[in-house]
C-alpha cells in the first residue's frame, strides 16, 4: 500500500476515477483514491440468485432502494441522506442519482457500451447547434480499443459502416448471445420499416476472455456481479490498481475542496469523514476529480479563494454550465403473437442482445428536429416481479384456474420501447451553489436548474410516433394510456443518470474549464476525469466514452509526471 | 438466518379454518415484542398472540438504505393487521388463487403475511395502500357476520365465493379494493419458485451459454409472424 507523500490524489472511484486509477497506479505512481461512499465488495455482496419472494415487499422499489430491493445502489438514490441538493424556483423538474459506495454507479449502471461517432464530436461543425469538442472521433478511437479490451465488450459483427454507429475494429468485441424470441419477433418490423437492427454492444463478457469470468446467462447486472463477468469498476479496475501496491483507498471521505498552494497549483483536497464527521486533508503532485458530474462541479465551485473568488478554474463562469442528460421515454406494448410460446429462458446477458442505432441522419430536416436516439428493447419471460398483474388486460378481473391460465399465456408477451436520446447543451440547464442550504457538514449543495429544449421534445414526441407505429406493425396494443405530446412525455432532467457537462473541455480557456486531455486551464495539476468534461451529450450511453477519456487523460498525466512537469 | 417461506408447507385442510401464519417464530415473536404474546404450534410456524396488530402510533422504520442483500433479514417494521383482518385477507388469498391441480394455494405461500407485510410498511406506496386494503378487509368481515351469521374463516367456499365475488363487478371502494388486492396477491404468489413453475418462468439457473431460443419457439414465431405479414 502506497504511503504519503502522494503523486496523485483520485476523487472518486466509479468509471473516471477508477479507471484513472487503473493507468496512474501501472504507470508507477503513487495513488490516493477517495471515495464519498463506504467500502463495497462484489464478490461477497451480490444477491446473485435471490429471488424477489427472499426480499422485503418482494424487492419492490422504496425510497430506501428506489430501483427496487435488489438494485447494487448503497446509500443512495435520488436522494443521499445528509447530502440534500435543490431545484431553483421556476425550473423544470431534475433529478440527481448518487450512490454512496465504492465503485460508484458502474455497479448498478445498465452496462451499455456504445461508442461516440464522428459526428457526436463535431455536432457544431454539422448543423450548427451545440458545441464542438476538441478532439475528433479518430483522437479518441485507439482509447475506444483499449477500453473495450480491457473491460469486456459483447457485440461483435461484421462491419456495418452505419452512418455514426462506430464498427469496433477486429479483436475488440466478443460475439453477443443469440437475440432471444422477442428480439428475433420485434426485429422483423423494423426490417419491414427500412431500419436495421444490429448487435447491442454491452460491458459484458459473453465469451473467453484471459483474466475473467464469463457471464452465467442469469440474474439481473443491476444487481452487480459476483463473478466479475460485467464491467463494475469495483471488479474490473480497482482490482488490478491495488495489485500494484501503488493504491491507497480511503472510504467515506467526501471531498468538498481543492487547496492550492502559494503557487497557485493544487496541493491537495479536503475531505470530511462522513462516519466520524472530522476533517482531514491530503496532499499530492497532482489532483483529478472523476466525483460524477455534479459533485465534481460542486468541488471546484467551493473551492473559493482569492484568485478564484467565484470557485476553482471558473474565472469564466464556465464551471456548472451546459449540463446535459439524455432524452428519454418508454411506450410498451402488449402482443398477442408473443402469447403461448413454448419454454423459453429468456434472461440473456444482461444487456439487451441487440438494439437499434439513430437511423434518421440524412432525415433531420424533414423529420424536424436535429440529432436522434436508439432504441433499447426489452422484454420476454423474465424472472416475475410485484407488477406481474400488468401483463393482463386493465379489464381483466379474473380468479382461479381462469387468472392462472391468462398469466402462463401472456407471461412474457409485453416488450417495452425505451428511447435514449441526444440533448444540445442549453444556456437553462446548468448547476450552481445554492446560497442558502448546506450539507450536514456545511459545505453548501447543488442547485440545479433545468429546461429542455424544442430539439429534445421533438424528439421525445417522434420516439412516441415511432413506438407506437411498431408496436402497431407487431399486432400489438399500447399498455396504459400514452402521451403522445413530447413536452409531456419527456423524463425529468437527470432521470437517465447521464447528466454531463459541468466541466467541459475545449480548445479555449475562455469557454472551458479543461483542455482536451481533461488538464485544467487555470491550474496545470488539476486534472477532471468523469463525465463533466463532455461537450455533448449523444444518444449514447456516456459510460464508455467517460473510460475512454479518463484513459487517454491519465495517460497524458503520468506522462507529464514522468517528465517533472507537474 | 431463516427464510421466510417455509419450503415444505403442511397439507391444506378442507374445513375451513384460521390462517395460520407462515412467518417463522423468531421473526413474528420481534414483531409482536413481547415473548409470551405468542404461541409456537410447529417448527417455524406461530399463531399471533392477542397483542398482535392495531394501527401504529408512530410510523416504524424502514429497512434503510444499506441493507443486507445477499440474506435478507425479514421486513423490520411491526404488522398492523388484526387477527380479523389477517383470516380475511387468507379469505380473499384463496378466492383469488386457491390451490390448483399442480399448483399451491396463495394461503399456502404465506401470501396473507405478505399483504400484511405490504399494508404494515412505513414507505409512501404502501401507506397509500393501507387504508385501501384494511378497510376492504373490514368490510368483508362485517358483511360476512351480516349475510352468513359467521366469521370469514368458518365460511364455505360457496359462501366465500358469494361474499367476495361480487367486489370484481362493484365500483368505488370495492371495485378499488379488489383490484389492488388482486395485483398484490398476484405479484407475491407469482414471485415464489412455486409461482414460477405455475407460470412457467425457468430462468435464474446458470449456464455455460445462451444457446438462444429452440426451434419450436422459433417456428412458433415464424407462424405468427407470417399471419401479421412480416
Amino acid at each position: 500500500m502506497a504511503a504519503e507523500p502522494y503523486d496523485v490524489i483520485i476523487v472518486g472511484s466509479g468509471a473516471g476515477g477508477g479507471m484513472s486509477a487503473y493507468h496512474l497506479t501501472h504507470a508507477g505512481l503513487k495513488v490516493l483514491l477517495l471515495e464519498a461512499g463506504r467500502h463495497y465488495d462484489p464478490v461477497t455482496e451480490t444477491p446473485m440468485f435471490n429471488t424477489n419472494a427472499e426480499a422485503p415487499l418482494r424487492g419492490e422499489g422504496t425510497p430506501d432502494k428506489p430501483f427496487g430491493f435488489y438494485d447494487a445502489t448503497v446509500d443512495g438514490g435520488w436522494q443521499v441522506p445528509n447530502e440534500p441538493y435543490t431545484v431553483a424556483e421556476g425550473s423544470e423538474p431534475f433529478v440527481w442519482w448518487r450512490p454512496r459506495m465504492l465503485g460508484g454507479r458502474t455497479n448498478h449502471w445498465g452496462r451499455i457500451a456504445l461508442r461516440f461517432g464522428p459526428l457526436d464530436f463535431k455536432p457544431r461543425s454539422r448543423d450548427g447547434l451545440g458545441y464542438d469538442w476538441p478532439i475528433t472521433y479518430d483522437d479518441l478511437a485507439p482509447w475506444y480499443d483499449k477500453t473495450e479490451r480491457l473491460i469486456g465488450v459483447s457485440g461483435a459483427a461484421p462491419p456495418r459502416g452505419l452512418t455514426n454507429t462506430p464498427d469496433s475494429p477486429e479483436g475488440c468485441l466478443m460475439e453477443s448471445a443469440p437475440p432471444r424470441a422477442f428480439e428475433v419477433f420485434y426485429a422483423r418490423a423494423f426490417k419491414a420499416m427500412g431500419i436495421p437492427v444490429i448487435p447491442m454492444h454491452g460491458a459484458v463478457v459473453t465469451g473467453h476472455m484471459a483474466g475473467r469470468n464469463t457471464c452465467l446467462f442469469a440474474t439481473p447486472c443491476g444487481r452487480g456481479c459476483a463473478i466479475g463477468a460485467n464491467f463494475q469498476s469495483t471488479t474490473v479496475l480497482l482490482p488490478p490498481a491495488m495489485a500494484t501496491g501503488n493504491l491507497t483507498i480511503r472510504p467515506n471521505s467526501l471531498v468538498y475542496e481543492v487547496e492550492l498552494d502559494k503557487a497557485g497549483k493544487a496541493s491537495g483536497v479536503a475531505f470530511v469523514d462522513r462516519k466520524t464527521g472530522e476533517h482531514h486533508s491530503a496532499s499530492a503532485r497532482a489532483v483529478v476529480l472523476a466525483a460524477g458530474s455534479g459533485e465534481t462541479a460542486r468541488i471546484l465551485l467551493n473551492s473559493k479563494s482569492s484568485r478564484f473568488p467565484d470557485g476553482l478554474a471558473n474565472t469564466h463562469g464556465m464551471v456548472g454550465r451546459y449540463l446535459m442528460d439524455s432524452v428519454g421515454l418508454t411506450v410498451a406494448g402488449q402482443f398477442p403473437a408473443m402469447e403461448g410460446l413454448p419454454p423459453t429462458n429468456d434472461d440473456g446477458q444482461g444487456t439487451q442482445h441487440t438494439y437499434v442505432p439513430w437511423w434518421g441522419y440524412d432525415r433531420q430536416k424533414e423529420l424536424g428536429f436535429p440529432r436522434g436516439y436508439h432504441i433499447e428493447i426489452g422484454g420476454g419471460r423474465r424472472m416475475p416481479s410485484m407488477p406481474l398483474a400488468g401483463v393482463l388486460d386493465s379489464d381483466d378481473l379474473s380468479v382461479g384456474d381462469e387468472l392462472r391460465a391468462n398469466l402462463r399465456r401472456r407471461f412474457g408477451s409485453v416488450i417495452g420501447f425505451d428511447g435514449r436520446g441526444e440533448m444540445i447543451p442549453n444556456d437553462d440547464c446548468y448547476c450552481e451553489l445554492d446560497p442558502k442550504v448546506t450539507d450536514k457538514w456545511g459545505v453548501p449543495v447543488l442547485r440545479f436548474h433545468w429546461k429542455w429544449g424544442e430539439s429534445e421534445t421533438r424528439q421525445a414526441g417522434h420516439m412516441v410516433e415511432t413506438f407506437l407505429a411498431v408496436i402497431d406493425k407487431l399486432g400489438g396494443k399500447p399498455l396504459g394510456k400514452v402521451q403522445t405530446d413530447g413536452a409531456k412525455a419527456i423524463s425529468k432532467g437527470g432521470e437517465m443518470i447521464h447528466e454531463v457537462g459541468t466541466a467541459r473541455m475545449g480548445a479555449r480557456e475562455t469557454d472551458s474549464v479543461v483542455n482536451a486531455f481533461g488538464q485544467s486551464w487555470a491550474v496545470p495539476n488539476l486534472f477532471v476525469t468523469d463525465g463533466a468534461v463532455l461537450v455533448s451529450s449523444p444518444d449514447k450511453n456516456p459510460t464508455l466514452s467517460i473510460l475512454a477519456l479518463a484513459w487517454r487523460s491519465s495517460d497524458h498525466l503520468a506522462t507529464l509526471a514522468k517528465q517533472g512537469a507537474l | 438466518m431463516s427464510q421466510p417461506l417455509p419450503t415444505d408447507p403442511p397439507p391444506e385442510p378442507e374445513a375451513p379454518r384460521p390462517y395460520v401464519s407462515r412467518i417463522d417464530r423468531r421473526t413474528a415473536l420481534a414483531w409482536v415484542g413481547v415473548v409470551g404474546a405468542a404461541a409456537a404450534v410447529g417448527a417455524g410456524v406461530v399463531v399471533y398472540g392477542r397483542k398482535f396488530g392495531g394501527q401504529p402510533a408512530v410510523e416504524a422504520k424502514g429497512y434503510g438504505t444499506d441493507p443486507d442483500l445477499v440474506k435478507p433479514a425479514p421486513a423490520p417494521w411491526p404488522r398492523i393487521m388484526t387477527r380479523a383482518q389477517l383470516d380475511t385477507a387468507a379469505a380473499v388469498c384463496d378466492h383469488i388463487l386457491p390451490a390448483a391441480a399442480a399448483a399451491p394455494s396463495a394461503r399456502a405461500l404465506g401470501v396473507p403475511d405478505f399483504l400484511n407485510e405490504w399494508v404494515s410498511a412505513p414507505y409512501p406506496d404502501q401507506r397509500k395502500d393501507r387504508p385501501l386494503i384494511l378497510s376492504g378487509l373490514d368490510r368483508l368481515a362485517s358483511r360476512s357476520q351480516r349475510l352468513h351469521g359467521k366469521a370469514i374463516a368458518a365460511l364455505s367456499a360457496a359462501e366465500r365465493t358469494a361474499l367476495i365475488g361480487p367486489m370484481a363487478a362493484a365500483k368505488g371502494a370495492d371495485l378499488a379494493f379488489f383490484r389492488r388486492v388482486r395485483r398484490l396477491v398476484i405479484g407475491a404468489y407469482y414471485t415464489t419458485p412455486a409461482g414460477f413453475k405455475d407460470i412457467g418462468y425457468i430462468g435464474n439457473v446458470a449456464r455455460a451459454r445462451d444457446p438462444g431460443p429452440s426451434a419450436a419457439v422459433l417456428a412458433h414465431l415464424e407462424r405468427e409472424l407470417a399471419k401479421l405479414g412480416l
